[in-house]
C-alpha cells in the first residue's frame, strides 16, 4: 500500500522510499525513513496527506505519498 | 563581494571585506520552526542588512551585534531541513560553512523534538568547523514531559550543548559564554560514505538517524507517551472545505485588524497637508520663493510624507499580523489547505494570505509576502499579486463603469475578475521560470509546528523597527515619483493646455489611439500609476478643465465636476471606455505599492521588469478590449 492509499487514523511503518535522489534528500531529512512508524492523521482527495511521525505533524503532497509505501504494524 | 540587489552600502562592508575587520562572525543553522527568526532578531535588533546572495535568488540575513566590547556578526543561513538536497538555498549555506567563512555556527534544534530536528546537526558534523548546539525551546520540551540531559550531549558531542529558549532573555548570558570561547568541534561525526549517490541517499539518512538515537540515547526521557497531537481545532484548520473558510475568514479579520494604525496614525497624518500646508506656502512665498518651488515643496514634501506615514503605518498592520499568525504556528495550516490551489502558480499554499490583503490595498499584500520562506517565491507572488484588483480600482471601476454600461456594470466586475485569473495564471508562466526554476518545485513536504504562544515584546520591537525603515525608504523613493509627475503637470495658469504632460499627450494621441485609448485617457492611464483614484480627478480636469491633475492625483481626490458623467457619455466611445476599464485595472498599481514591492524584493531589476510587463500586457489588453468590442458596440 502507497501513502496515498492509507486511510486516515492507520498507523503503519514505512517499508520503501521511491523517487530520484532529492525527493529522497528531502523526505528524510524531514524525518520519513523506511522503518519508521507513520500515524495517518488526515487524507482527502485533492489536499496534502496529513501524517505523524518522529513526534511531529507532516504534510506532504499526494504525488509524494504515491512513493513512499507502507506495511501495517501488529 | 558585489551585491547586485542591495542598495545598503553597509551591507558590502560586511561581505568579504570583513575578514579585515576584527567582528567575530557566528552562522546561524537550523530547521524551521527551530526558533532561528527570534534568536537573530534578538541578537541584531535593528541591525540587520537584508539582501541578496550575489547572483541568486536566495536571501542573504547579516546583522551585527556587540558583547562585551566585542563586535560580532550573525549571518542568518538559508536552508530549510537539512544540508544535503541540493536547493539553492543548502548549496549557498554549505559553500558559505565549508568555506570557513563563519569563526564559529550555531545549531538549533528544538528539544521538544530532538530526534528529528538534530538532523541538521548530523548533515553538519562532517564538515568540521568549530560549532556550538542550543537545545532550543526547552520550555516546551518540558511541558511535554521531556527531558534532556544537555552534560551528557555536550559530552557525546565534543561542543557546547546549551539548554535554551530563544524568547527568555536570561539564558542569553549563557549562549554570549559560549560563543566566546567557542572552538571545538564535533568528536565523531557520522561515517558516511565519501560519494551520496543516489543509491545512498536512504543509506546515508539511516547511518545519520543511528547516529542520532546513539547520541540522544540515554539522554532523552520521556515521562509521557507523547500521542499524535491533533487537536479538535487543528481537525477543522486542515479540512478541505472548512480549513479553506477559516483561512479566508482569518486573512480578511487580519485585514481588517492591519487598517487599525492605518486609521489611527494615517488618519492623523491626512490633517497634515490642510493644516500646515496654507502657512507653508504663506511663509515660503513671503521669503521670497517662487510659486513654481513652493507649490513644489508644499505639494510633495508634505503629500509624500502622509503617503510614507500611511505606508509605514499599514505595513506595520498587516506584518504584525502575519508574523504573528506564522509565529503561533497558524500559517502553516493555511499552507496545507491551499497548497493545490497555489502549487498552480508555483508558490507554497500560505501565499495565499496576502493575496486576500492585496483585494484591499497591495501594499499590504507585498508587505503580507513576508511570510512566504523563499526570495523567488516572494518575488513571484508579488508580480502575481499586481493583478489583483486592490480597493481604490473596485471603488473607481464601477463609478466609471456605470456612467457608460449603467446595469452593465455588474458583467464588466465580473469580467476583471476573470481576467485577473487567466492574467495570474499567464503571468505565473512567465516569471515563474527564472524566479522559482522547475528543478525547485518539488510537492509540499513541510512541517505543521504545535501551536506556540507569540512572544509579544519581540513581536512589537520587530515590527516598529521594521515601520520606520519602510518610512523612510517609501518617502525616498514616493518623494521623487512625486517630483517627476509635479513637474509633467505644473502650469503657471493653471491651464492644463500649458502643461508638459498636455504637450506630450496630444504628441502621442495616434500611437494610444491604436491602443484604443484617447490622449486623454492615456493620461488618466499614466495617473492611475500613480494613484487609483486619480483617475476620476484626471479626467475630470481633462475632459472639463476643472482643477488641477497634480492636486487631484496627490490628494487622491475623488471629486468631479458637476456634469462629469454626460460630457464623459459624450466624449468617449463605449468600446474606448471598456478599453480604458481594463487598461486601468490591469496596469502598475499605484507608486507606493510599486515602492512596496521594491522595499520587499530589494531589486530594482525585477521591480522594473515586473512593471514594464504590467504596462505592456495593459495596453495589449486595452487593445484587444478595443477591437473587439469595437465589433459590438
Amino acid at each position: 500500500m502507497t501513502m496515498a492509499e492509507a486511510k486516515k487514523g492507520q498507523i503503519c511503518a514505512i517499508r520503501k522510499i521511491r523517487g530520484e535522489a532529492r525527493f529522497l534528500s528531502r523526505i528524510t531529512a524531514i524525518g520519513l525513513t523506511p522503518g519508521c512508524p507513520v500515524e495517518i492523521l488526515r487524507s482527502d482527495k485533492r489536499q496534502p496527506i496529513l501524517l505523524y511521525s518522529r513526534d511531529t505533524m507532516i504534510a506532504l503532497s499526494r504525488r509524494e505519498g504515491e512513493k513512499i509505501m507502507l506495511e501495517a504494524v501488529k | 563581494m558585489s551585491c547586485e540587489y542591495c542598495d545598503d552600502a553597509k551591507f558590502n562592508k560586511t561581505g568579504s571585506g570583513r575578514a579585515k575587520t576584527n567582528a567575530r562572525v557566528i552562522a546561524l543553522l537550523g530547521q524551521p520552526n527551530s526558533g532561528k527568526s527570534t534568536l537573530f532578531n534578538t541578537l541584531t535588533g535593528g541591525h540587520q542588512h537584508v539582501g541578496n546572495w550575489p547572483g541568486k535568488t536566495v536571501e542573504k540575513k547579516e546583522g551585527e551585534f556587540q558583547h562585551k566590547g566585542k563586535r560580532y556578526i550573525a549571518a542568518d543561513l538559508p536552508g530549510s531541513y537539512s544540508l544535503s538536497a541540493g536547493s539553492e538555498e543548502e548549496i549557498v549555506t554549505r559553500d558559505y560553512i565549508a568555506g570557513g567563512e563563519a569563526d564559529v555556527v550555531c545549531i538549533l534544534a528544538d528539544a521538544s523534538q530532538l530526534e528529528r530536528s538534530l538532523y541538521m546537526l548530523a548533515d553538519f558534523a562532517p564538515l568540521n568547523v568549530p560549532a556550538i548546539l542550543l537545545l532550543n525551546m526547552m520550555d516546551v520540551a518540558k511541558d511535554k514531559g521531556i527531558t534532556v540531559d544537555a552534560k551528557l550531549l555536550e559530552e557525546r558531542l565534543g561542543i557546547p550543548a546549551l539548554p535554551f529558549v530563544a524568547s527568555n532573555p536570561k539564558d542569553y548570558g549563557a549562549f554570549y559564554a559560549a560563543i566566546e570561547n567557542a572552538g571545538r568541534m564535533i568528536k565523531t561525526p557520522p561515517a558516511l560514505p565519501d560519494t551520496a549517490e543516489k543509491s545512498d541517499v536512504l543509506a546515508s539518512a539511516d547511518i545519520k538517524f543511528k547516529w542520532i538515537e546513539n547520541l540522544l540515547d540515554g539522554a532523552v526521557k520521556k515521562t509521557q507517551e507523547s500521542a499524535a497531537a491533533f487537536s479538535r481545532f487543528d481537525r477543522i484548520a486542515t479540512s478541505r472545505v472548512m480549513g479553506k473558510f477559516l483561512a479566508i475568514g482569518i486573512g480578511i479579520a487580519g485585514l481588517i485588524a492591519a487598517m487599525i494604525p492605518l486609521f489611527a496614525i494615517g488618519g492623523a497624518a491626512t490633517l497634515a497637508p490642510s493644516l500646515l500646508g496654507p502657512p507653508a506656502a504663506a511663509f515660503l512665498l513671503g521669503v521670497g520663493f517662487s510659486p513654481f518651488l513652493t507649490s513644489l515643496i508644499v505639494g510633495s514634501v508634505l503629500n509624500t510624507f502622509v503617503f510614507a506615514i500611511e505606508m509605514a503605518a499599514f505595513v506595520f498592520g498587516i506584518t504584525f499580523v502575519f508574523s504573528f499568525l506564522e509565529d503561533i504556528g497558524y500559517m502553516a495550516r493555511a499552507s496545507f489547505v491551499f497548497d493545490s490551489v497555489m502549487s498552480k502558480l508555483g508558490l507554497q499554499g500560505k501565499a495565499i494570505m496576502p493575496f486576500f490583503v492585496s483585494l484591499g490595498c497591495t501594499i499590504g499584500g507585498a508587505a503580507g509576502t513576508r511570510i512566504i520562506d523563499t526570495w523567488g517565491q516572494r518575488t513571484l507572488a508579488m508580480a502575481l499579486m499586481w493583478a489583483v484588483p486592490c480597493a481604490a480600482i473596485l471603488s473607481v471601476v464601477p463609478v466609471l463603469a456605470n456612467i457608460f454600461f449603467g446595469s452593465g456594470t455588474l458583467f464588466i466586475m465580473l469580467g476583471i475578475f476573470a481576467v485577473m485569473v487567466v492574467h495570474m495564471m499567464i503571468t505565473a508562466k512567465v516569471f515563474g521560470r527564472s524566479l522559482v526554476p522547475e528543478e525547485g518545485r518539488t510537492g509540499m513536504i513541510m512541517e505543521l509546528p504545535p501551536y506556540h504562544k507569540p512572544k509579544w515584546g519581540l513581536l512589537f520591537k520587530t515590527m516598529l523597527l521594521r515601520s520606520t525603515d519602510i518610512f523612510l525608504r517609501a518617502y525616498k523613493v514616493v518623494f521623487i515619483i512625486t517630483i517627476v509627475f509635479f513637474c509633467l503637470t505644473w502650469t503657471a495658469d493653471g491651464n492644463v493646455e500649458n502643461s508638459i504632460i498636455y504637450k506630450v499627450g496630444r504628441f502621442i494621441d495616434p500611437v494610444s489611439r491604436f491602443f484604443g485609448l484617447g490622449w486623454q485617457l492615456f493620461m488618466a492611464f499614466i495617473a492611475a500609476a500613480f494613484a487609483k483614484e486619480a483617475v476620476l480627478g484626471v479626467l475630470s480636469a481633462l475632459y472639463l478643465g476643472s482643477g488641477n491633475i497634480f492636486e487631484t492625483a496627490v490628494s487622491k481626490s475623488t471629486e468631479t465636476a458637476e456634469n462629469f458623467g454626460a460630457v464623459l457619455a459624450e466624449a468617449i466611445s463605449k468600446p474606448e471606455a471598456l478599453a480604458f476599464l481594463f487598461a486601468m485595472s490591469f496596469t502598475v498599481p499605484c507608486v507606493n505599492a510599486m515602492a512596496s514591492t521594491y522595499l520587499e524584493n530589494r531589486s530594482m531589476k525585477w521591480t522594473l521588469r515586473i512593471a514594464g510587463y504590467y504596462m505592456v500586457t495593459a495596453l495589449f489588453l486595452s487593445l484587444v478590449v478595443f477591437r473587439v468590442s469595437s465589433l459590438f458596440f
